[in-house]
């Protein structure tokens, strides 16, 4: 990585970076302070109403997806951003305008639809107010006539007419009243009472010893009127919120226009938040960022096309980004990398080693010829098919390499959709033949040879764990920490080689043991002898000497930790097993072979998604746990270059990577 | 008498205990999936893979059981002897309660998993590997059980 600094005049300032957009070679970075003589171009409104635009057209689009859902294909999500050609940009920025306003109207038009939803909600609860008084044909404020005392409201409980009239002549025995009810229900019941004027005192008072209360929202016209004048209300919230509906998805169409809009303005903002970062003059501007070194060639190409322009190229500062570079080989790994974090500058690049082993050890895990056989079709037929992006692509190409993997794992674990071949063999001849017999090569039987296949885990473990921590002994080498490199490192794995040369000396007999047990002890003594150097005094040294030794704890249920190998391998085998045998249940009369045909599809394709996902989670785990606790630090900054970092469209001929 | 009876218990084990498990574990893993796919229906397939994560111990007791009705006699093999019996008896052990605790476990990493998917899609792949590491106690237990299973018929007891 080097700091690149780019001069040129200004003239020629939208050139350039259009140009440098494209190519996506380098990272703009401004420079911490701002020389004399030179200013910095503020663009935060230019920035903000861009950003806005982003967001109204993101907004637009949620609208139209809820109101007219597009209709997508699961595997759509794999396909790439769609080409254009650079002239397109340029009819994209002039429809800009219209495209934005159309986005308002779609906001407008929802605010509409969300204002009559409100509005729905109130006249349904004034109507479930109003319907307990519908039966009544007066209005719900009626007063008192010359004579008679009208008293409208509802009581806090059940009546009938007898208990009613009972409760009534209790509380006043001298009042004459006659009265109507109107709906009773559940605790409440809805009264009109009727009384002479000159009682009407004495009505309300006994009234209201029984809880009486006059209905919240008193009318002019009667409740059934009333009723009638909301509903129709309704009527026209609903017909209103339906136009706009309807009107919104007949904005669908320009869902594909929206979407080139926002890419368009994303792709502004981007622009102008590196013209912020310019240090300009009044004829000159400068520009810094960091490039990778091997594209440096590339920028001073680039740079020819604008005479005016001068690079000049600078060691990078120790927090610059780091762009990892890998070949065809180990690059889909990288998201794996990442995903844990991007190394430092001081880290070695650990994506071609941990490309190795996840593609090795997914192969043991999954293991087996047909479903990597599988994951290689599927993958390179969703490659051709969907023209995916640099990031799916790559994924994809990582299952493709897991596929591989697999396939010769199942060749040597001898599985082929499990024992299918021998299941049929078995089912349409009737005779009992084992995988072993059916293939020409030796097999590893993961059921019989189990142990086999065990110590076969935890040798390839010690592998991945020397290799581990033989990458730390080279960093440390590398930044002359001596002492971490030969004492800390070296000796711990001099230490598991001779514990694996001992154990091979137990297995096969001989000297071996013997050469084995000699260097544990080397190491032993080394240890304690070295690893307390940065405690003070004799008795802290040798405390903390033996208490290092204690590490082999954490080595061992490391090692231990790769028996998982086995078990995912193991169950994979067992559960295609499984349904194989499931499958046969019914014979081969026609049923029978309905029956089996669905089941084995339907079986094998619960075993590829659960063992395919756990060999996927338990490969990526062996790598962080087990391997990149030895050595790895990340931290790093990842390289993003200002670049045409779309979403929906991606210019011909640009740099996509 | 042979050793029939407690194969059959054996096989009873391995499949109900585990599959209690699952069940508990998916069901409350379900029950919280739902609650988020109220709120936003278009995550449904990564609530899927959560929910379902709790779901393989039942599987594997399932095969457990599986295999032992295959050697033991009811769909094909040969009659257990009363020590085979309590041997496939005791490699059911393994799976029954180990499927069993570790989907009680596995539910409720999942259901925590549902939650933080819920708060931002992008933990979704974070969730989904911290939940399956709790897997692999799962698959231990169904390893032993299924070598015991396996190496039962040619056990001299």
């Amino acid at each position: 990585m080097k700091s690149v600094r780019i001069i040129a005049l200004k003239q020629d300032r939208k050139r350039l970076l259009e140009h440098l957009q494209d190519s996506a070679l380098l990272e703009v970075a401004a420079a911490e302070k701002v020389e004399e003589g030179f200013e910095r171009l503020d663009t935060s409104a230019q920035l903000r109403q861009f950003e806005r635009n982003v967001e109204l057209t993101e907004n637009a689009l949620r609208i139209l997806a809820e109101v007219a859902p597009e209709k997508k294909g699961m595997l759509d999500s794999l396909r790439g951003r769609r080409e254009i050609d650079p002239d397109e940009i340029g009819v994209i920025a002039s429809n800009s305008a219209k495209i934005i306003a159309i986005c308002q109207k779609i906001q407008a038009l929802q605010k509409t639809r969300a204002d009559c939803a409100a509005e729905t909600v109130r006249i349904r609860t004034s109507l479930s107010q109003l319907q307990p008084w519908k039966k009544l044909d007066i209005p719900l404020n009626t007063g008192d006539t010359e004579t008679t005392a009208v008293l409208i409201g509802s009581l806090p409980k059940l009546y009938d007419e007898i208990s009613l009239s009972e409760a009534i002549a209790a509380e006043a025995p001298e009042l004459i009243f006659d009265y109507e009810i109107l709906y009773a229900s559940g605790s409440m019941t809805c009264i009109v009472l009727y009384a002479p004027k000159k009682q009407k005192a004495a009505a309300a008072a006994a009234l209201r010893s029984l809880g009486f209360s006059q209905p919240l929202n008193p009318t002019r016209r009667t409740p059934r009127a009333k009723c009638e004048q909301l509903e129709e209300q309704n009527r026209e919230m609903t017909e209103k919120a339906d136009a706009a509906k309807e009107e919104l998805a007949s904005y669908a169409q320009y869902r594909g226009a929206i979407c080139d809009t926002q890419d368009y303005f994303t792709l502004r903002a981007e622009k102008y938040k590196v013209l912020s970062s310019l240090d300009q003059s009044k004829n000159v501007f400068v520009l810094n960022g960091f490039i990778p070194e091997e594209d440096c060639p590339k920028l001073e190409k680039l740079c020819e096309k604008i005479p005016s322009s001068v690079i000049e190229y600078e060691d990078a500062p120790e927090d610059a980004p780091v762009k990892l570079k890998n070949n065809r080989f180990s690059e889909p790994a990288q998201s794996i990398v990442s995903m844990y974090s991007t190394p430092s500058r001081e880290d070695i690049d650990p994506t071609p080693l941990l490309a190795f082993f996840f593609y090795f050890f997914f192969g043991m895990m999954f293991s087996d010829a047909g479903y990597g056989l599988l994951l290689i079709i599927g993958t390179i037929i969703a490659q051709k098919i969907f023209k995916p992006d640099h990031r799916m692509r790559s994924n994809l190409k990582l299952f493709e390499y897991c596929g591989v993997a697999t396939v010769f794992w199942g060749l040597i674990f001898g599985s082929i959709f499990g024992d299918a071949p021998a299941m049929f063999y078995k089912l349409f001849t009737g005779n009992e033949i084992t995988m072993k017999e059916l293939l020409p090569w030796p097999i590893l039987d993961t059921q019989k040879d189990a142990l086999m296949i065990m110590i076969l885990s935890i040798a390839f473990g010690l592998v991945h764990i020397l290799v581990g921590m033989g990458c730390k002994f080279w960093v440390c080498l590398k930044q002359k920490r001596y002492g971490e490199a030969f004492f800390d490192t070296g000796l711990w794995m001099l230490m598991l080689i001779g514990f694996a040369v001992l154990a091979a000396g137990m297995a096969l007999g001989g000297v071996l043991a013997k050469i084995g047990i000699a260097i544990v002890i080397f190491c032993a003594a080394g240890l304690i002898l070295t690893q307390g150097r940065a405690k003070k005094g004799i008795v802290g040294k040798a405390v903390g000497g033996l208490a290092s030794l204690y590490d082999i704890t954490s080595y061992m249920s490391d090692l231990l930790s790769y028996s998982r190998l086995l078990a995912l391998g193991l169950t994979t085998g067992v559960m295609a097993q499984v349904f194989n045998m499931l499958s046969t249940l019914l014979g081969t009369g026609v049923a029978g072979i309905v029956f089996m045909i669905v089941i084995f599809i339907v079986g094998h394709l619960i075993t590829i998604a659960l063992n395919a996902l756990g060999a996927y989670v338990h490969t990526m785990r062996l790598q962080y746990v087990e391997m990149f606790s030895k050595f790895y630090e990340g931290g790093g900054k990842a390289f993003e270059p200002f670049s045409l970092n779309s979403k929906y469209f991606k210019v011909k001929n640009s740099n996509d990577d | 008498m042979n050793g029939m009876i407690y194969a059959i218990i054996g096989v009873s084990i391995a499949t109900l205990f585990s599959g209690i498990g699952s069940a508990r574990g998916v069901g409350s893993a379900a029950q919280t999936s739902m609650g988020v796919l109220s709120e936003d229906s278009s995550m449904f397939g990564k609530m899927l893979v959560l929910t379902l994560l709790p779901g393989t111990q039942g599987l594997y007791g399932f095969i457990v059981g599986f295999l032992i009705l295959i050697n033991c006699g009811v769909l094909g093999g040969t009659m257990p002897t009363i020590g085979q019996g309590l041997a496939y008896l005791g490699a059911s052990l393994a799976i029954g309660f180990g499927g069993m605790f570790s989907a009680f476990a596995q539910g409720k990493a999942a259901v925590s998993g549902i939650t933080m998917t819920a708060k931002d899609e992008k933990n979704f792949s974070k969730a989904m590997v911290s939940v399956t590491l709790v897997e692999i106690y799962a698959l231990l237990a169904f390893i032993v059980s299924l070598l015991l299973v396996i190496s039962v018929p040619g056990l001299n007891i």
